[in-house]
């Protein structure tokens, strides 16, 4: 009975071999791709990415791979907004790439559950730490393991539409009432239609993870905490929290400043609606000035911090935002430690952060010489986001941070904002089932 | 005229039917400045093939496009393989428990693939065959298995049996007949099959999503799939990607539309 | 060993069957009393405490409801059009029906993920096609978000399922139209019957045993649908496109609770089996009757 159809006459001889023939030259050539003689493969995911910082990591691998004779190295884009599901799938399988580049909020979670190799253990790690400006390095310490390389220094602030500003006469808030008034006022009907095709602000709310990190500046801000020091209490239904949540539920229920679509908006859609002028001002951070550059060479943005609580307006200066990390880490189950740390050091080292300064690659650099080097004066916002980032806050260190920031907090927060509950009842209730998670009741 | 009068209506409905898929065509043709302009045009000068060639930058395609040949082929192969062994069980022979074997077939026909993701997940991943070629073609064979011994059996039934009595009298054994006789006068609905079974594993994006992770295994639907909202700016790539991925089935279903159709309804309809 | 031959023939099957329905569904079912997690080590039986955590999430009943009316409406949606497709179709013959059939039928041929992605994109709030001409016709304003509109979503993703399934209703439909017996058109034509009244009395009564496998199919597909709104909106804003597939995702490989994505699967299956047994029994005695 075996092998019937494959001595079958005429056509159907034909259709079955040419379909075997396809799927076995497809598989030799797979394999083809897939071996070089004797050379040691790392793997290397990368979560997103702007054209020209993609192009700059290709360059940069293929010098690396040539200067390390032996190394070969594959390097992915990853999706972005599905970091944890795809690093999870293949942690737990004990496969997945040697070298990985997110978060440093990852530390937590991934060091912590034995994910991450502890790069402290390298001989020469005591070295490489004086690289680093002291407080970015930390960002990835997880108890007493450092468990990565910093890559991106990233802080959360307010992006302005120069244009749209100037055309209304108005400089970028600092406070609340300025930013709620700014927005009130760059929210208009430009064509005279009678429809209103201009908002004041934009949030990412199509992505759970990328919404929370767009509103905790505001939380912070205002001088919320998220969690206590000890990580055993969820804080962030403090009276300031809930006046942050007040703030943009306010301005999208009474003044409609915010667009009515943000809840399915991506990246994506919020450059386009930047670019083409349909809104004024979003949260972002060092790579939206390239997503812009690409899309509308030479437009305007004004970068400024994310506005504070009228009555804390002294403290303009020093109040914190949300400071975000990317790192780069190592696999703990890689079979090639040493050489997945030499690449480590290649993509991060003084001279390859010199080039993040010298191009302007849409990352912040996080080495002394770098952020003191006279070029690092040239590079725009570099001084803000260095700012910024001198007082700026991560995420509390707890593994379930980014479970409870993108599966607890978002769609909470959202429900108050489009007022399917109150601020308080939402940030009440999230903290409830928040604090259920981190005393391991779910 | 009236033919004419006649002709109108059908030609629009298309237009309306397929205004999405233009509507994406229009899209991958346009360069990035001309994607965001409202009011939006269909034709612009600027139009170009740019796009499709631009799309490989951020996605390995080119190889996603070899993971999707491999897997959609030597699943069609398995599935049309097994597939006819069992259709030719259920159309020729009566036995104890057959009644039972069909009623689980069609159980599997109801099959939600995001019930049973997490046992298969760990399985692949046990069997050492997650993120593999292999692991993805056994799961789109079964997957594809029930529907096509649903189709096969309705074609296998529609050939008369005198024939086969022929051959057996000839001193063929049933195999052979299966195979010398049956197959042959079944090939249009085995070609038909075929193509279900191609387009079926071509386009799977479910399965395909949560068993493979990296480049050497991931088929386009997961290219495309991961590159909806992520890759900023990139309307236009995203739709060439889309548009140039769905040209193979298309023209297949074009070419043995007939006979697909002829066989869905013999199969359907028995 | 002529009595064994339909059993070997059938074992390379069963065992495919064996592999993606029977093993996953006791593995499921095992799964579904125990606390099992891809992230840390699970706590062993917990009973029916998984079950309970299902049935306590409000998610779970939202997506439930958007379940039945993402499968049952949709499914309706797409059979309408395919019937008046097949009508339109069979009035028309030769080349040009055939050639208008198979560019009705692309919709059916193209990847649910770029289906899904045409959607997106042809809905855009600002930049989409459709608003363009709503508001250019007055019906919606121009910027009208349809998916990020709690209100509209689910509907919306229904309408993208619709459009993909009718081509199969049509093609069905189609082939039932043309299998009716000219004869019974033609004495009706005798008794003077109206055309109204020859559609619903021979046309429609005709149709129903291909209506009947139509729509099980097309709800029992609908129902395990997870592409569409994985793709156009990953069950959001807020939830409210949220469906049972895309949410046993959601327990599963983002709250990396296998113990309950494995009793929401159970349950799923369960539902869908007593469901399909129940729309056979009835049609089974319609049929005697």
């Amino acid at each position: 009975m075996n092998a019937a159809p494959l001595t079958t006459g005429g056509t159907m001889k034909r259709i079955i071999a040419g379909a075997a023939l396809v799927a076995i030259l497809g598989a030799m050539l797979g394999l083809s791709c897939g071996r070089k003689e004797d050379a040691v493969e790392l793997h290397d995911w990368n979560f997103g990415g702007k054209p020209r910082m993609i192009e700059w990591l290709r360059q940069r691998i293929d010098t690396f791979e040539q200067t390390h004779r032996g190394i070969r190295v594959v390097q992915s884009q990853k999706s972005w907004n599905m970091i944890r599901e795809l690093l999870y799938a293949d942690f737990s399988v004990g496969t997945g790439p040697d070298v990985v580049n997110v978060h440093a909020n990852y530390a937590a979670e991934f060091g912590g559950a034995g994910y991450y190799y502890p790069v402290n253990t390298f001989p020469d790690f005591q070295e490489v730490r004086k690289w680093f400006v002291p407080h970015l390095l930390e960002s990835t310490r997880y108890r007493e393991n450092y468990y990565g390389l910093p890559s991106s220094g990233i802080a959360f602030v307010l992006v302005c539409n120069k244009e749209l500003f100037d055309r209304e006469g108005i400089s970028p808030p600092r406070t609340w009432s300025e930013f709620r008034e700014a927005a009130r006022r760059l929210t208009k009907d430009t064509d005279g239609d009678g429809i209103v095709d201009q908002y004041g602000l934009v949030l990412l709310g199509g992505d759970k993870g990328g919404f929370a990190y767009r509103l905790v500046p505001f939380f912070f801000k205002a001088g919320a905490e998220i969690m206590s020091d000890d990580l055993k209490t969820i804080l962030f239904n403090s009276p300031e929290g809930v006046s942050a949540l007040q703030l943009i539920t306010d301005m999208y229920q009474v003044d409609h400043s915010i667009t009515p679509g943000f809840l399915a908006y991506q990246l994506t859609e919020i450059n386009d609606l930047f670019c083409s002028n349909k809104v004024a001002m979003s949260i972002e951070g060092p790579w939206f000035r390239g997503m812009v550059d690409d899309k509308s060479p030479g437009k305007k943005i004004y970068t400024v911090p994310v506005p504070v609580p009228d009555d804390r307006i002294a403290g303009y200066d020093t109040a914190a935002t949300l400071q975000d990390m990317v790192m780069y880490s190592i696999n703990a189950r890689t079979k090639h430690p040493e050489q997945a740390w030499e690449l480590l050091k290649y993509l991060r080292n003084e001279e390859a952060d010199m080039a993040w300064i010298r191009e302007d690659l849409g990352a912040i650099a996080t080495t002394r010489r770098a952020l003191e080097s006279p070029e690092a004066k040239n590079q725009s916002d570099l001084s803000l986001y260095v700012h910024e980032l001198g007082h700026a806050k991560p995420w509390p260190p707890h593994p379930s941070m980014i479970a409870i920031a993108s599966d607890i907090f978002t769609p909470f927060a959202q429900k108050a904002i489009v007022g399917e509950l109150s601020p308080r009842e939402a940030m009440d209730q999230a903290a409830r089932e928040a604090q259920e998670m981190i005393e391991g009741k779910k | 005229m009236k033919k004419i009068l006649l002709l109108l209506p059908v030609a629009l409905l298309a237009l309306l039917v397929l205004l999405p898929f233009l509507w994406t065509v229009s899209t991958s043709l346009k360069p990035l400045t001309e994607v965001n302009r409202y009011p939006p045009e269909w034709i612009s000068p600027t139009m170009s093939l740019k796009p499709y060639g631009d799309m490989f930058f951020y996605l390995p395609f080119s190889r996603y496009t070899l993971n999707s040949l491999i897997v959609a082929s030597s699943a069609t192969t398995l599935t049309l393989f097994v597939g006819s062994l069992a259709a030719f069980a259920f159309a020729r022979f009566r036995f104890p428990g057959r009644k039972q074997i069909l009623l689980v077939l069609l159980l599997s026909q109801m099959l939600p693939g995001a019930s049973v993701i997490i046992p298969l997940f760990q399985l692949l991943k046990t069997a050492g065959l997650y993120d593999t070629h292999i692991g993805l073609i056994l799961v789109h064979t079964a997957v594809l298995l029930p529907f096509v011994i649903w189709l096969l059996h309705g074609f296998f039934s529609g050939i008369p049996t005198e024939v086969e009595d022929a051959a057996l009298i000839d001193g063929c054994s049933r195999l052979e007949a299966l195979r010398r006789v049956i197959l042959p006068l079944a090939l249009p609905g085995l070609g038909a099959t075929a193509l279900f079974a191609f387009l079926g594993s071509w386009n799977e994006f479910f399965f395909a999503l949560i068993l493979t992770n990296s480049d050497a295994t991931q088929t386009i639907p997961v290219g495309i799939g991961l590159f909806v909202g992520e890759f900023e700016d990139v309307w236009n790539q995203m739709s060439a990607a889309a548009v140039l991925f769905s040209i193979p089935p298309l023209i297949l279903f074009m070419a043995m539309r007939r006979t697909f159709v002829r066989g869905l309804a013999a199969g359907a309809l028995q | 060993m002529r009595r064994y031959t339909p059993y070997m023939l059938l074992t390379p099957a069963l065992l495919f069957t064996v592999f993606i329905l029977v093993y996953p569904m006791a593995q499921n079912l095992v799964n579904s009393f125990r606390d099992v997690s891809l992230v840390r080590e699970g706590r062993g039986w917990t009973g029916l405490l998984n079950y309970e955590h299902v049935f306590g999430d409000a998610v779970f009943w939202l997506a439930f409801r958007n379940t039945v009316v993402y499968a049952v409406a949709g499914t309706l949606l797409a059979l309408l059009i395919g019937l008046g497709l097949a009508l339109v179709l069979d009035v028309h013959t030769g080349k040009m029906s055939s050639v208008a059939a198979g560019l009705y039928s692309i919709p059916w041929v193209i990847s649910p993920v770029v289906a899904g992605f045409a959607w997106k994109w042809l809905l855009n709030d600002h930049f989409g096609i459709l608003n363009y001409w709503l508001s250019s016709a007055g019906i919606a304003r121009h910027g009208t978000s349809w998916l990020g509109n709690p209100h509209t979503a689910l509907f919306c993703v229904m309408v993208a399922r619709a459009w993909q399934f009718y081509p199969f209703a049509m093609v069905m439909f189609l082939a039932g139209l043309q299998s009716i017996p000219a004869e019974q058109y033609e004495a009706a034509s005798v008794d003077g019957a109206s055309p109204l009244r020859k559609f619903f009395h021979i046309t429609i009564p005709n149709l129903r045993p291909v209506s009947s496998v139509l729509l099980l199919l097309g709800v029992i597909w609908s129902f395990n649908d997870f592409n569409m709104v994985f793709v156009m909106t990953r069950g959001g804003p807020i939830n409210a496109s949220m469906v049972l597939p895309v949410l046993v995702r959601e327990f599963s490989f983002v709250h990396f609770d296998l113990g309950k994505g494995s009793a929401l699967s159970v349950l799923i299956f369960a539902l869908l089996v007593t469901l399909s047994f129940l729309y056979l029994r009835v049609l089974a005695r319609r049929e005697r009757a």
